[in-house]
């Protein structure tokens, strides 16, 4: 089968400019939607997804159900860990056990009177050696009165990055707290805590306890161990349960979220393909005549359809071309709060896939039927067809 | 030698409730070279009869053979390809492709025929050069008088060394001085080219540059030899 020349169908979309201008705006805005909701949604898997460690097991209060800031369990507790269990993690004889107390409260900037509701975890220089992920890339470990603000800790907040850089402060419990430096931990869900000294955040908070403690398990080293001191030290109330399956349950938590978020790319797609079709019908009305010459000079009718796919499948590789650029430029890493913490937008492969498929998906479905409809009009009608 | 014959052709079409038969049990012959001129009454099916002879109308019942061929019989694909290299077509409003140029538009035939893009290009200049628009060859639809346009739709028609030129009307829209220019063209090509031509038309001066002339009437065609012998004969 012969096929109309490509230059036909590239020309034609400069035919009527204004209204090829106007689609590809109408196709790049519905793309970009695309783009920003499966950013959402891709962001915040990768975040929880990123968020847990299969190594790391987590004890804390049996009777705090399924979230770490209700619990509370003994100061003690990670003394008898490591004098209990053989399977944590040890190098140069110290062992990796984190003691934490987690909490989320009222937090605010300086040069702000407006309080944010951040995440704060208090750890010792154990936290790192359990989050191998995390990683200060400026300023230095806190020392008392400090802390360390996790990179996406100003979009939990609420403000601005500069208002957490080195050297300012920031004021919870009662007390100011100056910032020694700034951590990230390959977009995990720590990146949107700040991280002060256990000891100090325990005076600011007149409590003795912890919340919980991580723990990162060496080869060989079984949950069944600690699981089994769990249920053996019954005076505690503890329960076991690792990183990556804790944070696994908060995925299902925000299932419907982003179920619901899918919902919205279809519902987006879909007023796409009616966008699409709007325009290749009028687009299509106007050459029944030319459509028909076509024919009678010889040109087959699913020649003619494919040149009319061409010219809207152009469009809408245009249109996925440029939101693509966009959403790289202005939506990627852009940070997102959620009750977790914070997030940022992930323009990944497969949001570039699904947003550029979806783009190539509404230029297919947007031409067929007015292709057809035209293909359905005699060439003898159509050779005079005004 | 005989290069289409029409046998027994009927077309009808419902109105309504009311069937119309424009032709009605009609016979043709159109031999190689000729120049036949078919007129007739609005709606008295002219046009239709060379919609069908080019392939692009369906007949109710008959046959009409090019060449040896009944094209009645061939499928939609196969009578795509037919026209490709046998029909070149003249319409009266000319049909252009307006997002291509003078040249693009002559070439389109082409590019449905198995070709060099070199022996394309050969084509083309010679076809622009018989209707003599090369220097307008790189000129847009838009930009050209409606006699330009039609002589680029005549380029079109005969660049492929058509079996068959059908031309509907093709002075229809175009002033007298035009036609003229026009109507001398379609010589040229029958004369000189040595095409076979086939044009309905309304208008009787234009009729009658053709060698042969016919009229039809009630369904029915009349042929008059041209006016050297003035002899009416009943071609069916």
């Amino acid at each position: 089968m012969k096929t109309l020349p490509w230059e036909y169908g590239v020309r034609n979309l400069f035919r009527r400019p204004a209204r090829t201008a106007l689609t590809l705006v109408g196709l790049t805005t519905v793309i970009l939607l695309i783009f920003v909701v499966v950013a959402f949604i891709r962001g915040l898997e990768a975040s929880l997804a990123a968020s847990g460690d299969d190594d790391v097991v987590l004890v804390y209060a049996l009777s705090s159900g399924a979230d770490i800031e209700n619990s509370s369990i003994p100061a003690r507790t990670p003394a008898l860990l490591a004098a209990s269990l053989d399977g944590i993690q040890r190098r140069f004889d110290v062992q990796h056990i984190s003691p934490e107390v987690y909490l989320g409260t009222r937090i605010t900037v300086a040069g702000t009177d407006k309080k944010g509701l951040g995440l704060v975890r208090g750890v010792t220089t154990a936290a790192p050696l359990v989050r191998s992920k995390m990683q200060i890339v400026e300023g230095e470990w806190p020392g008392p009165g400090e802390v360390l603000a996790g990179k996406l800790a100003h979009s939990k907040l609420g403000c601005r990055e500069e208002a957490l850089s080195v050297g300012s402060t920031v004021t919870f419990d009662g007390r100011e707290w100056r910032i020694s430096g700034r951590f990230t931990a390959a977009g995990s869900a720590f990146e949107s805590e700040l991280w002060c000294p256990l000891q100090d955040m325990q005076t600011a908070l007149k409590r003795q306890d912890l919340s919980l403690v991580a723990m990162k398990m060496a080869p060989g080293g079984s949950l069944a161990e600690v699981e089994m001191f769990c249920s053996e030290r019954l005076d505690l109330e503890l329960k076991a349960v690792p990183e990556a399956q804790y944070y696994a349950s908060l995925q299902q938590h925000y299932k419907p979220v982003r179920l619901l978020g899918w919902v919205v790319v279809w519902l987006i797609a879909g007023a796409g393909v009616f966008a699409g079709l709007n325009t290749m019908y009028g687009a299509v009305v106007g050459r029944v005549r030319e459509l028909s010459t076509l024919q009678a000079m010889g040109f087959r009718r699913r020649a003619i359809t494919m040149s009319l796919i061409q010219e809207a499948v152009l469009l809408s590789v245009g249109g996925s071309l440029i939101a693509a650029l966009i959403a790289f430029l202005l939506v990627n890493g852009t940070a997102v709060r959620f009750t977790m913490g914070a997030f940022a937008l992930r323009v990944d492969s497969l949001a570039v896939v699904i947003g550029c498929g979806t783009g190539l998906v509404l230029g297919l479905l947007g031409a067929v039927p007015p292709a057809m409809k035209a293909m359905r009009v005699t060439v003898v009608e159509g050779i005079k067809a005004v | 030698m005989t290069l289409v014959q029409v046998k027994n052709v009927t077309k009808q079409y419902a109105n309504g409730e009311e069937t119309i038969t424009p032709l009605n049990e009609v016979n043709l012959e159109v031999h190689q070279g000729d120049f036949l001129s078919l007129m007739g009454a609005s709606g008295s099916g002219k046009s239709t009869l060379l919609n069908m002879i080019a392939g692009i109308d369906e007949v109710t019942s008959g046959e009409i053979l090019v060449e040896g061929t009944d094209i009645t019989k061939l499928s939609r694909g196969k009578l795509a390809d037919w026209r490709a290299s046998h029909v070149g077509y003249i319409f009266q409003t000319h049909n252009l492709i307006p997002v291509l140029t003078a040249y693009e538009n002559v070439e389109m035939p082409l590019l449905l025929l198995k070709m060099s893009a070199a022996e394309r290009r050969k084509r083309v200049e010679i076809a622009l050069e018989a209707v003599n628009l090369t220097d307008r060859a790189t000129h847009y639809p838009r930009q050209m008088s409606g006699g330009q346009e039609q002589r680029v739709g005549i380029a079109r028609a005969i660049v492929a060394s058509p079996t068959l030129v059908v031309a509907d009307e093709p002075t229809g829209n175009l002033d007298d001085e035009t036609t003229e220019q026009i109507l001398e063209l379609l010589q040229r090509v029958n004369n000189e080219l040595g095409m076979t031509l086939l044009m309905v038309t309304h208008d009787i001066e234009a009729s009658e540059i053709a060698k042969r002339q016919i009229r039809l009437e009630r369904g029915k065609l009349t042929e008059r030899q041209s006016e050297s012998t003035n002899r009416e004969i009943t071609a069916a």
